[in-house]
């Protein structure tokens, strides 16, 4: 069974009276274990269909299945259960709290997902130690350097054992050396298992990843298989 | 549930808390209102406190008959032209009155009372009868009251109040000493118990009680003079009309004439005292709105800024799996939080004012209307946050993680 499958989906914006097709009848198959790679030129529509992946966003039109439910028809709460328990998502930006420190900030999910506290801790501590990150548990963001803070990120993304792990160029506010490390986590997170989709401009980054898709004006124009 | 309103009180304290200088300026509308609104009933239970006291002393079944109406609004030169009431007049009310259980006059007069060195000055000396003892409330402490026949016969015995004692002779015995009153010689023969302040206005206990045939030998009668009159209290309107009458008859008033003295009672008092209640209620209610509504708006208005600041924290709290509601609550959790502490400093404030008026007249900040407050500035801190914490719930995550 496919972990995701989408059909026919359409994202549509009215700027100032003009359509916006941000996506145009996109149709993605995703299966369990799958390392993908979307790549396009800017403004082609790669977050915007990593949105939908991610359950962020709702197609204008389209077919959308996670796991065989049907993601479409659901409502804000049940797309905010899926994110939580299914999905981790991994930004550009970081995106942690800065006033917490990395233990808190890759305990977020748990809250959400109302697990007790003492459980939270140690799940938060397993995944920082999972990212090689087990002596900075109490440092905040500001204390952590750029590829330190994003192995938080990806700490938190783990944290609840998503089926699915999304990343926004997760290696774009990174230099080469610190994205490179990046890039090795991700991989070692492939081979234990897990569904990786990333979004990058860059071939390098791309080469990771075992299926690369490249869109362009909102239409998927490749699906290449290594 | 429970630990996730845990964890969104900690996010919400600890986010209060970071921001501390403006949390305690945004707070400030909130801490103004609840320590005017707990001064003010701190005020109003020690008022009423002394204000019960006072009334106490007046008694509820004496009439006063006066030269004024208390609280009157007569013009002042009537009032200035009557003549005074003569004490004499108490052996009439005494003998026609059916109603008068007892009959005191009362003359007054200030100087001074000294004990060798030592001296106090305006002390009120009080001439009066026997009877004066079975209409006062206070009680002779120590000693007795002076007798029928030391009344009659003008002895120079006094009754001290407490702050004379206490100046005068300390822990000493005062019994059977003697003092000056002005400059006559008394034998002390009682102390009267601890009376207090009079409203808050002057002491009670600063004066000395004497026969009123020597009061009136020895201290001219310039002081102003009255007559206390204790009735049965279901009698006070019938004794009012009785005495009224007494005095027209014994003034030889026509009927065409106006009353040109005044039979008084404790009631004016109440009214009186209610409407100041009323003015410093109001008053406090006035600034507590005022400062809860400034207060309020200023609270929203922060916390407008507060969600517009953290647009990318809401986004991302909920691409992480928070719901609408729960973004809700931690907001309204944190204008609450904000309004709590601002309480709990109004709070502060205020006990630290209670203790100051304290200083003045007993008093104690009213453990109800401390909770009331709390209670309010919580309302305050839901209303204002409603429609900002509304807001950040319906960020649309995407648009929200896209803001820069
Ligand atoms: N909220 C919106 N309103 C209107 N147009 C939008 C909105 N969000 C996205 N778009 C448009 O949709 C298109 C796709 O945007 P998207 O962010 O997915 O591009 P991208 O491929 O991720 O680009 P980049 O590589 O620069 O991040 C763009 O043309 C963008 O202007
Ligand atoms: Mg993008």
């Amino acid at each position: 069974m496919s972990l995701i499958f989408l059909k026919n989906i359409y994202k549509i914006y009215n700027v100032g009276g003009e359509e916006v097709r941000a996506l145009d009848g996109v149709d993605l198959t995703i299966k369990e274990n799958e390392y993908l790679a979307i790549m396009g030129p800017s403004g082609s529509g790669k977050s915007t269909l990593m949105n939908m992946v991610g359950c962020l966003d709702t197609p204008s039109s389209g077919d959308y299945e996670f796991e065989g439910e049907k993601v479409h028809n659901m409502d804000d709460n049940q797309l905010a259960s899926i994110r939580n328990r299914k999905i981790g998502f991994v930004f550009q930006t970081f995106n942690l709290l800065p006033k917490a420190t990395a233990q808190h900030n890759v305990e977020i999910p748990l809250v959400y997902a109302n697990i007790k506290r003492e459980k939270r801790l140690k799940m938060a501590s397993n995944a920082l130690a999972s990212v090689g990150l087990d002596d900075r548990m109490h440092h905040k963001p500001n204390e952590l350097s750029g590829g330190q803070r994003q192995r938080v990120a990806i700490a938190r993304a783990l944290v609840n054992n998503p089926s699915l792990i999304l990343a926004d160029e997760p290696t774009g506010n990174l230099d080469s050396k610190s994205g490179q490390e990046i890039m090795n986590i991700f991989d070692t997170l492939h081979q234990n298992g897990n569904t990786i989709v990333l979004v990058t401009h860059e071939d390098s980054i791309a080469s990771h990843a075992n299926r690369t898709i490249r869109l362009f004006d909102g239409k998927i124009i490749e699906d290449v298989a290594k | 549930m429970f630990s996730l309103f845990i964890e969104n009180i900690k996010i919400s304290v600890s986010s209060v808390l970071s921001n501390m200088t403006r949390s305690l300026l945004t707070a400030l509308g909130v801490v103004i209102g609840i320590l005017a609104v707990t001064l003010m009933g701190t005020l109003i239970s020690g008022l009423d406190q002394s204000f019960e006291k006072s009334m106490e002393f007046l008694g509820k079944d004496v009439l006063y008959i006066r030269k004024f109406q208390w609280f009157g609004n007569k013009d002042w030169w009537e009032i200035r032209n009557r003549p005074n009431i003569q004490t004499k007049h108490s052996e009439t009310i005494r003998n026609k009155s059916q109603y008068a259980k007892y009959v005191a006059p009362v003359a007054e007069w200030w100087t001074s009372v000294k004990k060798g060195d030592e001296n106090v000055s305006g002390v009120r000396v009080s001439g009066t009868t026997e009877e004066f003892a079975m209409i006062t409330i206070a009680e002779v402490d120590k000693g007795r009251f002076f007798s029928r026949a030391e009344n009659r016969s003008g002895a120079r015995v006094a009754i001290i109040g407490k702050d004379i004692s206490d100046a005068l002779f300390q822990d000493k015995n005062s019994l059977g000493e003697r003092i000056r009153i002005g400059s006559y010689n008394f034998r002390v023969i009682g102390e009267m118990e601890k009376q207090g302040k009079f409203l808050g206005m002057f002491s009670l206990d600063n004066q000395v009680i004497i026969p009123i045939g020597a009061h009136q030998r020895l201290f001219s009668r310039r002081g102003w003079t009255g007559i206390n009159v204790k009735v049965d209290e279901a009698d006070l309107d019938n004794a009012t009309e009785e005495l009224t009458a007494l005095m027209r008859q014994v003034r030889r008033l026509r009927p065409s004439d106006e009353d040109n003295f005044a039979i008084n009672r404790q009631d004016p008092f109440k009214e009186q005292y209610a409407m100041i209640k009323i003015a410093i209620g109001g008053t406090g209610l006035f600034i507590t709105i005022l400062s809860l509504v400034v207060g309020g708006i200023g609270i929203a208005n922060i916390m407008f800024v507060s969600v517009k600041e953290r647009t990318k924290e809401i986004g991302t709290r909920k691409a992480l799996g928070a719901t609408s509601k729960m973004i809700l609550f931690q907001f309204l959790m944190e204008s609450v939080i904000i309004c709590l502490f601002g309480g709990l400093i109004g709070l502060g404030l205020a006990y630290g004012g209670s203790l100051i008026i304290n200083s003045f007249f007993p008093s104690e900040m009213p453990f109800g209307l401390a909770l009331a407050a709390l209670g309010l500035s919580m309302i305050v801190g839901i209303v204002s946050g409603l429609a900002p914490s509304y807001k950040a719930a319906k960020l649309n995550p995407i648009d929200a993680l896209r803001y820069e």
